[in-house]
């Protein structure tokens, strides 16, 4: 046929991708309305609690939603980053819990510095503690070819045991009542964004990062290797005439390093110190963050807040609706569910609609291109 | 060759005198706004050999696809055996006799051509994973039958192309098979293999199954088929007993205009000179030796590539030509011997959805994996993206690229209209060597003349033209393009001298290479 591309191959990507993430996100809250009366609440009642919860009032959206959108803002760029490169990073938990050791470590070996120094110091040291923990799969891939989905989880282990057992010896607190260490200086606190409200400097950086991965990705050189080395690698050395390895490495060292941060700024912004099970899982999450966002890092910044939202407005969901809170994790993973659901469906159908009549290329292209779903099985 | 009449086909090849082995009666299939099939009416007589034939997108292989069961039609009626049937899936056309042999196999690499036999057909199993201990026995007499030379025992992984093709029809053959689709089956084929097949072809129409024969190259349609039929645009413009069409008049029916006016004058680009003796070399290898062990992929291998000539590779598949051409592009340094290549190297490679292009790119991005490197378009640390898109323009408009605009997504493009890119896009970097791969392979009789013309033209031009390897399995285009020839056989370079060789000759040679070096 005459290649005559209907109008839905020839939406936009980004307002194709808009569609299908909101669709998958309606579809989820249909899923959980249906579930939520199923199991004997009021659907109504949860969602408005749950909304009230993450959007309420300002100082809601401020200090809850925005908040805990921050780590899971910043692993889910990290994640997006290595997923356009074709790196599957399952590792930003482990990643997270590195940068918020090294964070940790060097800004109670600096006690006496000002902020001026600390601050840029530990951010320095985190985000190199997050790349350094990023670099032993990337060594395995590029050197032995081992598959990172299995490396970089794996770490993620050998991170939080590490974590577990700093908090429990070396770095405990001075007066040995918790597993936790002893609470930063106050230099190493990162400033409030807004006055008033406990929004810190971090969300701001997270979405500075946001600016400048998407400007790396989509204007510059680099951004347009790692782009084409991820969509089809054979194609980035046969006629981009460029090696691969390079942009594999780093895709895991700027994933690593995102991470990383995303475990120090929690501390530095928020709790000020760390303890075992700091992280919820946020190093998970970022992945229907990323996913959700179709590894589009400025929408990263909108499914980051939605998950922030859910997050926030889930224990609101359980005071007010009685509601248990795990709702909101099921919530979470249906969303996941839906978007590589609706991702599958919506290619498909862009793809039936492009090319008539050629159906082995549609499966042979799958494996090849849905950039969200495909590897994360 | 001659053919001997066979059982159940009716001599006037228009009123069947049995009932047709199946029937596609008014077949209407469209992919949103595009219509694949328009009204198809398609007829398939038992122990016959129907060429199915078309450029690219006329319909064939959609045509194919919905007698295989992998499409659904829109409107119309299908008869198999004389019953009008509903095919749902493959499974429901395997149910009911009809089995399809795609381009690309479909066999699994690790098991040997016995155990991928058994894979497919349900009476293989005594039950779940054990194979029913008389099958072997069946499947070698099935074999025999067939007079199909096939290795059972190998993993497939270690076969040649031609020892894959022959298990895969074996694998269809197996049960009663009333109709057997062959999609491109001699695509991948040496010369004398493709007489192999087609012998095969013949022993397997002797026995009663009709088969479709979906191909591009109208020679070898016309030395094997009874019948042909010509699709164009989504209709049958023709179906005609094979001794009474002209591979003139086949191509004339394809492209639905006579192609005189299209075919270059001969001489006109030198293409019957000889290279102009004082160009200077452009790319040299001295005893490049590339892989280690038994099989290297490139063992001594010594060229010279002057400007201005067209320096042909024949050779089946797999003999090393990948490997050349990536070392000749600069993409693989030797591991042993010499090299000196020039900078500005275009490389078409093979394998277009996958190594020419990324087909989730636009167009524009796909022609900025050449210039992404380049000085002129950048602006600072950016890629001047406005630049790029003009150069892409341009290079659309030159090729008659049937898009909207350099924003479309390589995906929605035909496959000529992507070797379009590739080849213009290559030829921007191309301005001391061309590197060609099989730039023709699976382009219909329209898009690979003016790939032809334009590879010519360029080795043609006036000022300062650059050197071209062209390198392809397709003896025929080896012949008309190239000045000097050389022949690929397991990673050896043999020069065959200018191109006035007899084909047989450089048919033999290529042959003694088998298939499976990698």
């Amino acid at each position: 046929m005459t290649p005559r591309p209907l109008a839905l191959a020839r939406l936009r990507p980004e307002l194709m991708a808009t569609i299908t993430a909101a669709a998958a996100v309606l579809a989820t809250l249909a899923v959980a309305a249906a579930l939520l009366a199923l199991g004997g609440h009021s659907p109504g009642d949860a969602f408005a609690a749950l909304a009230r919860g993450a959007f309420g009032t300002w100082d809601r959206f401020v200090s809850f939603t925005l908040v805990r959108a921050t780590p899971l803002l910043l692993t889910g760029l990290a994640v997006a980053f290595a997923f356009r490169a074709r790196v599957w990073n399952i590792g930003a938990e482990g990643q997270l819990h590195a940068g918020a050791l090294a964070g940790v470590a060097v800004a109670l070996a600096l006690p006496g510095a000002g902020a001026l120094l600390v601050l840029p110091v530990t951010l320095l040291a985190a985000a190199a503690a997050g790349a350094l923990w990023a670099s032993v799969p990337a060594a395995m891939k590029t050197g032995m070819g081992v598959g990172e989905v299995i490396t970089t989880l794996l770490m993620n282990f050998v991170a939080l045991f590490l974590a577990q057992f700093l908090v429990q010896g070396p770095l405990r607190e001075a007066r040995g009542v918790f597993n936790q260490t002893d609470e930063i200086p106050a230099a190493a606190h990162l400033p409030a964004l807004l006055p008033d409200t406990r929004l810190h400097l971090g969300f701001l950086l997270g979405v500075m990062i946001a600016v400048g991965l998407w400007l790396y990705l989509a204007r510059t050189p680099g951004g347009f290797r790692l782009r084409a080395a991820g969509a089809s690698a054979r194609a980035a050395e046969v006629s981009g005439r460029f090696s691969v390895t390079p942009v594999i490495w780093l895709s895991f060292l700027v994933s690593g390093a995102i991470a990383g941060l995303a475990g120090w700024i929690q501390i530095a912004g928020v709790t000020h110190r760390m303890y075992e099970g700091l992280s919820p899982g946020w190093g998970y999450t970022a992945i229907a963050v990323a996913l959700l966002a179709r590894l589009h890092p400025l929408a990263v910044v909108v499914t980051a807040i939605v998950f922030g939202a859910l997050s926030a407005g889930g224990g609101a969901m359980q005071r007010e609706a009685g509601v248990p809170e795990v709702w909101v994790r099921g919530i979470e993973a249906l969303v996941i569910l839906a978007v590589l659901t609706a991702d599958r469906i919506v290619q498909g159908m862009a793809r039936r609609a492009a090319h008539g009549g050629a159906p082995r290329r549609q499966r042979s292209g799958e494996a090849g291109t849905a950039p969200g779903g495909a590897g994360v099985q | 060759m001659p053919r001997e009449p066979r059982p159940g086909r009716s001599p006037g090849g228009k009123a069947p005198l049995v009932t047709a082995a199946a029937r596609l009666d008014s077949i209407t299939r469209r992919f949103g706004a595009v219509t694949a099939l328009d009204a198809v009416d398609f007829e398939l007589v038992p122990g016959e050999i129907h060429g199915l034939l078309g450029e690219n997108g006329a319909g064939k292989t959609t045509l194919a696809n919905i007698l295989g069961g992998l499409l659904v039609a829109d409107a119309g009626v299908i008869e198999i055996g004389g019953r009008s049937v509903e095919l749902r899936s493959a499974r429901d056309a395997r149910a009911l006799g009809v089995a399809m042999v795609h381009q690309h196999f479909s066999l699994v690499p690790r098991f040997t051509g016995f155990e991928n036999v058994a894979l497919f057909n349900g009476e293989a199993w005594a039950r779940r994973g054990v194979i029913a201990p008389g099958y072997r026995r069946q499947v070698e007499v099935r074999a025999r039958e067939l007079k199909l030379d096939v290795e059972l025992d190998a993993p497939v992984a270690a076969l040649g192309v031609g020892e894959r093709q022959r298990i895969e029809i074996l694998k269809a053959l197996m049960s009663d098979t009333r109709v057997l689709l062959l999609d491109e089956p001699t695509a991948v084929l040496a010369p004398q293999e493709v007489e192999g097949l087609f012998a095969v072809l013949r022993e397997v129409a002797g026995a009663g199954t009709a088969i479709v024969l979906v191909a591009h190259k109208l020679d070898e349609v016309l030395a094997v088929a009874d019948r042909v039929t010509v699709l164009r645009r989504g209709r049958r413009v023709l179906t005609e007993e094979a001794t009474k069409l002209s591979a003139r008049e086949l191509a004339e029916a394809m492209v639905g205009r006579a192609l005189a006016a299209e075919q270059p004058a001969e001489g006109e680009g030198g293409r019957t000179g000889q290279p102009k003796p004082d160009f200077a070399p452009v790319a040299f290898l001295e005893d490049v030796t590339v892989g280690t062990g038994d099989a290297p992929s490139l063992r001594d291998v010594c060229l010279t590539v002057h400007r201005g000539e067209v320096l042909g590779i024949a050779g089946v598949d797999g003999n090393g030509q990948r490997m050349l051409a990536a070392v000749l592009a600069g993409v693989v340094a030797p591991e042993r011997g010499r090299a000196r290549l020039p900078d500005e190297v275009g490389w078409i490679p093979q394998d277009r959805g996958e190594e020419g292009l990324v087909r989730d790119f636009t167009i524009a991005e796909n022609v900025a994996l050449a210039l992404h490197g380049k000085r002129a378009y950048r602006r600072g640390p950016w890629l001047d993206w406005p630049r790029i898109g003009e150069t892409s323009a341009t290079l659309v408009n030159e090729l008659n690229v049937l898009v909207g605009s350099p924003e479309a997504s390589a995906d929605t493009l035909s496959g000529g209209n992507q070797q379009k890119v590739v080849t213009g896009r290559e030829f921007l970097r191309a301005g001391q060597l061309l590197v060609a791969e099989s730039p023709t392979r699976g382009l219909d009789v329209r898009a690979t003349r003016a790939v032809r013309d334009r590879i010519v033209r360029l080795a043609r031009a006036a000022s300062r033209p650059p050197g071209v390897v062209l390198i392809s399995a397709d003896l025929d285009e080896v012949l008309e393009l190239a000045d000097r020839i050389a022949v690929m056989v397991r990673g050896r370079l043999i020069p065959v001298g200018p191109k006035d060789q007899n084909a047989a000759a450089i048919g033999a040679l290529m042959l003694s290479a088998g298939s499976s070096t990698p």
